[in-house]
Parts: structure tokens; C-alpha cells; sequence
């Protein structure tokens, strides 16, 4: 069960965070008025994916803003030394619109790496947990090819599978411009509630507006990146 | 109006607007602070990777896997190719040292001339290239392929650092095959040459004379200068090949364009250690 706001922990916020929400087209600064308590859901519509990718960025630390700050469970991202920042980011789940897979690894050494990385959890209990969302997300089992040999459907659903495996705090679901979490949409759902319940927070960001607009996403917030600033939207 | 109202005016471009073409010392001062610019970067990345291998925290089970994987890559991979070129050079190298040194009667100095030309310098040189050719081109693309198709990002934004999961593990573990082909090889080669020699009658020296005598002709120093040529060459060639892949900065089908000045640097950077060792040891 979802907890009152009251007793929910803030999981993400943006303070007076101004950024280049597209370096490509050297656009003007966007005002990112954002707060993420345990438990929510925003669904963020950019009108392209590098503005979703840069915003992603954003919320792990890795862009830094023109102006404000961004901290991630109550720590902000400026003020930590690299090796914690990293351990922090161990934290967020995300699934990357390009350049999910390292070529050389499986994609069960790719769907635990993260996890072997940031925690002492021994490998086959994180084959476990892996099996099981590999289930939930309509997999036969946990992907053991390569990511070349794979479907790209196939390849979304393991995204999804390492995106939420290990219990993030914050999952960060960037999609590409092919609108690709469409064909698991009900087992997507069923996941981001688990996660939900147990106190994490999601961010969507989608550039399709049928995603966005669709009624069956529980989001608690929707927002817009139009202009030069992001917007919420009620419903 | 005096001197002190209107100050001096310095014009860099000509009164029409023109953009001034340099003169060739400012292109030369340029290029030369290009370099000395890229090269204080470059000791500083290799006193970084250094440093970060030092630390405990930095082996975790992630980059052990990665640096064994590399072992294998760099090391395991390339034995077969090694030992050819063993043997090819065996042949070549030792058996005609043994034989002309037969034909003059010079036989006692078979032990100290292999040691100065093969063990301490064909050795680690010709090493030094196979591994540039077969696993630092490697580096170069497969992390110039990593950068322009995002994979590096995706790691920082996983929390793992790329410079500790891809750089570090590499650059040790081309340290340290490196050393180990080294080894190999010249052991092959002394081995295939000995027995050529034999087998031919151009040497009538036993495994046992020929042994004592390398051994006997080999001081502290030569023994010192392996580790210390390959070691350092292993290094140096690695982070090369490293640090050009991850500062690659184009699209994917460009990849290529990396490996001509890549490999060229690998190639001076392994002589120039490989003459500093020789002067100093």
C-alpha cells in the first residue's frame, strides 16, 4: 500500500534547477521545477529523446545544471565526492533509450552487472531475483545471449529486468523515439506498482504523446517539456 | 593628442577585416603546446590509473572479472602467435647465432650476444608490437565503438565509473601479459633455436652448457631490464589505446580513423621506454 505524503520520503528533487535541455540545438535554459516523493509516478512528455536523455541525466547527477541544485535522497549531487555519487547512483534503476548493452558482456553478465558492482549480494541469489522479474516481464527465463543475437522487444523487456532488479529507490524509464515499452505495457504497469509499494519512485519520460495521454499509465503527475519550462499538467 | 591620451593599438587582424594568417612560429608554438598540453594529460591519466590500481576498493568483483577477461584477451588468446613468432625467430635468431659463432670459434660468446640482442631487446620490442597490433587496435575501437554508441554514459549512469571498470582493468592486464609474452617467448626461442642448432650439428653444446651459459651471461641487470621494459611498455601502450578509444567523439562508422595515429604513439611510446631502459640499466 502506497504510504500517506506525509510519511513519504523525498526521493528526488530539483531546486531552482535550471538546465540545456537539448545541447544539440544550443536552445535556451528550461526551468525544471520537480519533486519526487516515494511512491509517485511523473510522466514527463519531451518533445525529443536527447531532451529526455539530458533530463535523465540530470536526475543522476551526471549533467550538471546551469543553475540550482539537484539532490537524490536528501543528498546533493554537487556536494559528493565521485565515489559516493557512484554508490548513490547503484540506487537508480533506468532504462536507457540507446546504449543499454555493453557488446562484450552476455546479457545476464549486462542485467547484473550494476548489482555485482555496487553490493556483496552473491550471484546466485541476483540469478534468483533476476529469473523471476525476467518472468514478470514475459521472458522465458534470464537472457543469457548477446545483445546482437537478441529481438529487439526482447532486449526492452531485459532492460526493464535490470532497470528494476535490486530494489531502486528511483527508476528512470527513458523511452526512444520508437515509443518501445508499448508491447509490455500491462506487465510494465504491474512492475512500476510493486515498486511503488515499496516506497520507490518512477520517472517516465516518453516522446509519445498516446503514452502519455493513456488513461491505464497510474501516473500521480504528468508534466510537459514545452518551451522554457517544465510543466504540470492536471488532469 | 600625446602619447599617454592614445594608447598603442595592436592589430591581429589586417584593417580590411581579414583574418591574419599565422606566421610559422606561432604555428610551431602552437602545435608544441598542443603536444605538452596532451602529454601532461597523459601522465596524469597514467598516475591516475596508477593510483586507482593501488586501491583496494577499486578491485571489486566487477573489475576482477573484467581484468581476467582481459588476461585472457591479451594473454591467452595471443600465445598461440607468440610461440610461432617464437619459433620463427628461434630459427632465425639463435640458430644462426650458433652457428657462424661455431664457425669462428667465438662459441663462448654465444650466451652473453643472445642475451643482449634477444632477451633484452628483440624480445620485449617484437612482444611489444604483436600486442599493440592484436589487443591495443582492440582498445582503440571496441572503446571508440562504446563511446559513440553511448555504453560509456549508460556505465557512468549506473554508477560505475568507466575509468575503474574499462580503463584500469585493461591497462594492468596489458601490463601483465606483456611481461608474461615476454617471458614465453623468449624462452621458445632460445628453446627452438638450441635445438635447431643441435639437430643440424651447428652447435655441440648440451641443455645443460647452454642453460649455464645464457644464465651465466645474464648479471642482475638483464634480469631487472625485463620487468622493467615490459612492465612499464604494457602500461604505457595500454592506456594508449584506452584513452584513445574513450576520447573518441564521432559516430560509429568512424571508428577506424582512430587507429593510424593510435598505434603510431603505441610504436614510439614502446621504443622510447624501451631506449630509456637500455641507457639507464
Amino acid at each position: 500500500m502506497i504510504k500517506g505524503i506525509e510519511e513519504r520520503r523525498v526521493i528526488l528533487r530539483f531546486e531552482d534547477v535550471a538546465l540545456m535541455a537539448d545541447p544539440s540545438s544550443r536552445s535556451k535554459s528550461v526551468s525544471v521545477p520537480l519533486r519526487l516523493l516515494g511512491g509517485e509516478l511523473a510522466l514527463i512528455r519531451v518533445e525529443r529523446q536527447q531532451q529526455g536523455t539530458v533530463l535523465g541525466d540530470t536526475c543522476a547527477g551526471l549533467e550538471i545544471p546551469l543553475k540550482g541544485e539537484v539532490s537524490f535522497l536528501g543528498k546533493k549531487w554537487s556536494q559528493l565526492p565521485p565515489d559516493v555519487a557512484n554508490a548513490l547512483r547503484g540506487r537508480i534503476g533506468r532504462v536507457f533509450a540507446r546504449g543499454n548493452w555493453l557488446g562484450h558482456l552476455s546479457l545476464l553478465d549486462n542485467l547484473l552487472l550494476p548489482q555485482l558492482h555496487h553490493t556483496r549480494r552473491p550471484l546466485a541469489e541476483l540469478r534468483d531475483e533476476a529469473a523471476k522479474l525476467a518472468e514478470k516481464f514475459d521472458l522465458p527465463g534470464v537472457p543469457l545471449g548477446y545483445s546482437k543475437d537478441s529481438l529487439p522487444a526482447d532486449l526492452q523487456r531485459a532492460a526493464c529486468v535490470r532497470a528494476f532488479l535490486g530494489q531502486p529507490m528511483l527508476i528512470l524509464l527513458e523511452e526512444s523515439s520508437e515509443g518501445c515499452f508499448k508491447e509490455m505495457m500491462p506487465n510494465l504497469i504491474n512492475s512500476i506498482r510493486d515498486a511503488r509499494n515499496r516506497g520507490a519512485a518512477i520517472m517516465w519520460l516518453t516522446s509519445d504523446k498516446f503514452i502519455w495521454r493513456d488513461p491505464s499509465i497510474p501516473a500521480t503527475r504528468r508534466y510537459r517539456l514545452a518551451g522554457r519550462q517544465l510543466m504540470e499538467v492536471s488532469r | 593628442m600625446n602619447a599617454i591620451e592614445k594608447p598603442a593599438e595592436f592589430y591581429d587582424r589586417p584593417l580590411d577585416g581579414e583574418a591574419a594568417s599565422p606566421g610559422m612560429m606561432t604555428a610551431i608554438g602552437q602545435w608544441t603546446i598542443y603536444q605538452l598540453q596532451g602529454l601532461i594529460i597523459f601522465i596524469s591519466i597514467a598516475g591516475a590509473a596508477f593510483w586507482q590500481s593501488c586501491r583496494l576498493l577499486t578491485w571489486r568483483r566487477t573489475v576482477r572479472a573484467e581484468f581476467l577477461n582481459q588476461c585472457h584477451q591479451i594473454g591467452t588468446r595471443a600465445l598461440p602467435f607468440i610461440v610461432l613468432t617464437a619459433l620463427i625467430i628461434g630459427l632465425g635468431v639463435v640458430f644462426e647465432t650458433l652457428y657462424w659463432l661455431r664457425i669462428f670459434g667465438q662459441s663462448e660468446f654465444a650466451g652473453s650476444l643472445l642475451v643482449i640482442v634477444l632477451v633484452r631487446e628483440i624480445a620485449p620490442l617484437l612482444v611489444a608490437l604483436i600486442v599493440i597490433g592484436r589487443s591495443v587496435s582492440v582498445f582503440m575501437i571496441e572503446l571508440g565503438i562504446m563511446q559513440a554508441d553511448g555504453q560509456i554514459r549508460m556505465l557512468d549512469a549506473q554508477g560505475i565509473d568507466p575509468f575503474i571498470y574499462i580503463l584500469v582493468p585493461r591497462v594492468m592486464a596489458a601490463s601483465v601479459c606483456m611481461f608474461s609474452l615476454t617471458i614465453v617467448f623468449t624462452v621458445v626461442t632460445l628453446a627452438t633455436g638450441f635445438v635447431a642448432g643441435n639437430a643440424l650439428s651447428a652447435t655441440n653444446l648440451t641443455v645443460y652448457d647452454f642453460v649455464f651459459e645464457i644464465l651465466t651471461a645474464m648479471g642482475p641487470a638483464d634480469f631487472a631490464a625485463i620487468p622493467l621494459t615490459t612492465l612499464p611498455v604494457g602500461y604505457v601502450t595500454g592506456l594508449v589505446g584506452c584513452t584513445t578509444g574513450l576520447s573518441f567523439a564521432g559516430i560509429t562508422t568512424d571508428v577506424h580513423h582512430l587507429l593510424p595515429a593510435g598505434i603510431m604513439k603505441a610504436v614510439i611510446a614502446t621504443l622510447l621506454i624501451s631506449v630509456v631502459v637500455t641507457i639507464l640499466i
